[in-house]
This record gives structure tokens, sequence and C-alpha cells, in this order.
């Protein structure tokens, strides 16, 4: 549901670094999202696509590195739980401790070469 | 060529909260920021509160709602300050419609607000209001499991109310159940088991809140 309003942000900062950069097109943009975020990968990725058509993204490959919510059970020691399920998957006890999931980060973003400066003059 | 970023989304989101802290705390404001499913009873929670604390705390009210002043409306009949928004679209209060609420609420003339965010367990818990205190509801009817499903909101909140345990005879409700969840999830929760209702347990509730406001207040 909120996936619109992330899109925009991730295209906003694109768009303004591949500027410094001088670039005329960006090919791909990474991404680090928690499992913990609600963010649907498809739905971000439709978006994206939908709010970057006719800008120098358009067509712009969004790589979405999911990142796990680590799990932490008395009894069996520590996990990775890739979804909304806290309980351990060793021993379904939920009382675990869990850290992580929550990030929202753009990593980076590729871009053609900047054109080379004129020389001379 | 790959450029290197490391940057947080929804930053803009970051700033304007950090905007509505920095305001709350210049006019000495405490704010709680209250987030449950719809139906779960936080209207009349904030209703019960205004009773309990007048004379003793000035309390306003910022009301989200996809459409319509009725809870606004409700609090109005109180006597105390409420402006309501309606975030039309929006499954949550943004920042910067919180921000300019505040506009219309004379905050000199305010201890504590409550800003009652959109019935919704999902997207309030990823958005900061520059709350002084996060206070997610649950009621009974809603059922023990919700910590594990929608695990984000009680791991962001500092309290946990169940709320409407005049129902608990007639539901399959287990309370231990849900702090063991909730307590999985956020360790430090404070969790308050109370009717809005009966009143059964809802002074300790307002006790805790009134003290942390005094703290920030005073």
């Amino acid at each position: 549901m909120h996936e619109l309003g992330i899109a925009r942000d991730i295209l906003d900062i694109a768009l303004a670094e591949a500027g410094k950069h001088g670039s005329r097109r960006i090919t791909r943009v990474d991404l680090e999202v928690g499992v913990l975020r609600g963010v649907v990968p498809e739905n971000l990725a439709f978006l994206f696509g939908h709010v970057a058509t006719g800008t120098i993204a358009e067509g712009a490959h969004l790589a979405i590195e999911e990142q796990p919510a680590r799990l932490a059970c008395e009894a069996c020691g520590p996990t990775e739980a890739r979804g909304f399920t806290i309980a351990c998957p060793g021993c379904g006890n939920p009382a675990v401790k869990f850290e992580g999931g929550d990030a929202l980060r753009i990593l980076s973003i590729d871009v053609d070469d900047p054109l080379p400066e004129r020389e001379g003059e | 060529m790959k450029v290197d970023i490391e940057r947080q989304i929804q930053q803009s989101a970051e700033e304007t909260a950090g905007k509505i802290r920095d305001l709350l705390a210049a006019r000495k404001v405490f704010s709680v920021n209250l987030i449950s499913s719809p139906g779960s009873g936080k209207t009349t929670l904030i209703e019960r509160a205004i009773e309990a604390l007048r004379g003793k705390i000035r309390v306003s009210v910022v009301e989200g709602d996809i459409e319509t002043d009725i809870d606004a409306a409700r609090i109005r009949k109180h006597g105390v300050q409420v402006h309501q928004i309606n975030t039309r679209s929006s499954c949550h209060i943004p920042p910067f419609q919180l921000l300019s609420a505040l506009a219309h609420i004379d905050l000199d003339a305010t201890d504590l607000l409550f800003v009652e965010n959109v019935g919704n367990l999902v997207c309030p818990a990823e958005v900061p209001l520059g709350e002084d205190l996060r206070v997610v509801a649950l009621s009974v009817a809603e059922g023990d499991e919700k910590p594990l499903k929608y695990p984000l909101v009680f791991k962001t909140s500092d309290l946990l109310v169940i709320t409407k345990t005049d129902l608990l005879p007639y539901v399959d409700f287990d309370p231990g159940r849900v702090k063991v969840a909730a307590r999985a999830v956020n360790p430090g929760v404070e969790i308050f088991e109370l009717s809005a209702f009966s009143g059964s347990g809802l002074s300790s509730f307002l006790e805790r809140i009134e003290e942390l406001c005094e703290r920030k207040t005073r």
C-alpha cells in the first residue's frame, strides 16, 4: 500500500545522484529492504517502473536485496527468518529475540559513463 | 559505472518527523502516537483519558481517518482542542499532514497531545511522527496472535494496551500469549490490560501516561 511513496523516493534519490555524475541513463538500482518493512518487491518494482517512465531511469532494473530478520532462540541459538513469523523455525518457540529486517536503503545505482569532457578550448 | 549511495529511503519523512519533535519539545508538549486496527477502541480510550486527566493535564487531540470528522466530533464534546486529518487514500498519517495539523492546535495550551492514527496495524508502524511515546492498542476481540502477524508495530511501540478486557469471557483470547509474543518482538514493551467500558485497569495506564507526560512538561 505504501510502495508508491517509496518508489517515488527511490526515483528522486537515483535521479539526483545520476545528475551529480552527469549520467544520461540509469540502468540499475540496488536496494536493501528488510523483510519486516512490509514491502512487496513485485509491487515496488512495478510502481518504480511506472514512476520512472519518461525519466532517465526508465527501464532500470530494480534489484532488491532482502535483509532477513535474525532470530536468537534460547534453546536453538541464532538463525534467520525470511518472513514475518518470529517463532524459532527449529522448535517453534515464540520467545525469541530478533534484530534487523527493518532496513530500507538505496545502496547504489548503475549509470552509463558520463560524456568525456571536451578537450581544449 | 556503479555509484555508491547508501542512503535511507523516505528520509524526508524522518526529517519532517524531526521538525515535529523539535516543535513539540520547544512547546513542552508530550505526544502520543496511538496505533491500532480499526475498532480496537482508540477514540474511547482518548475520551476516557481526557476525562480522567481533566484539571491536571491539558489534553489536545489530532484525529486521523481516511474520511469523516466523526471522531473529532466525539472528542470536541469533551471540550478539548481537536483537529481532524482526513488522509483520503493514505493508510496512515504522513508526517507533513501532522505538522500542518499542529498549526490548528494551541500548543502553549497543551501538555499532552494524542495523535490517533488511521486504523491500521501495518503502515503506521513505518512512519515516524516525532512522537515521545508510541502506543499500540489491541482489543481482545482481535485475537492473541497479532504480535506474531504484525511484528513491526509491536516492535516499535513503547506501550501495548490490551483493550476491551470486559469481553474476555466471550472470546478465545489469552492475555498471557499476547504478552509472550509481544515481549518476543519487543522485550522492553510495557503492557497494560484495561477496559475503557468498565474502567478496569484504566487508572494504571493513565497514571503511567501522566508520569511520562510530567517528566517532559515540568
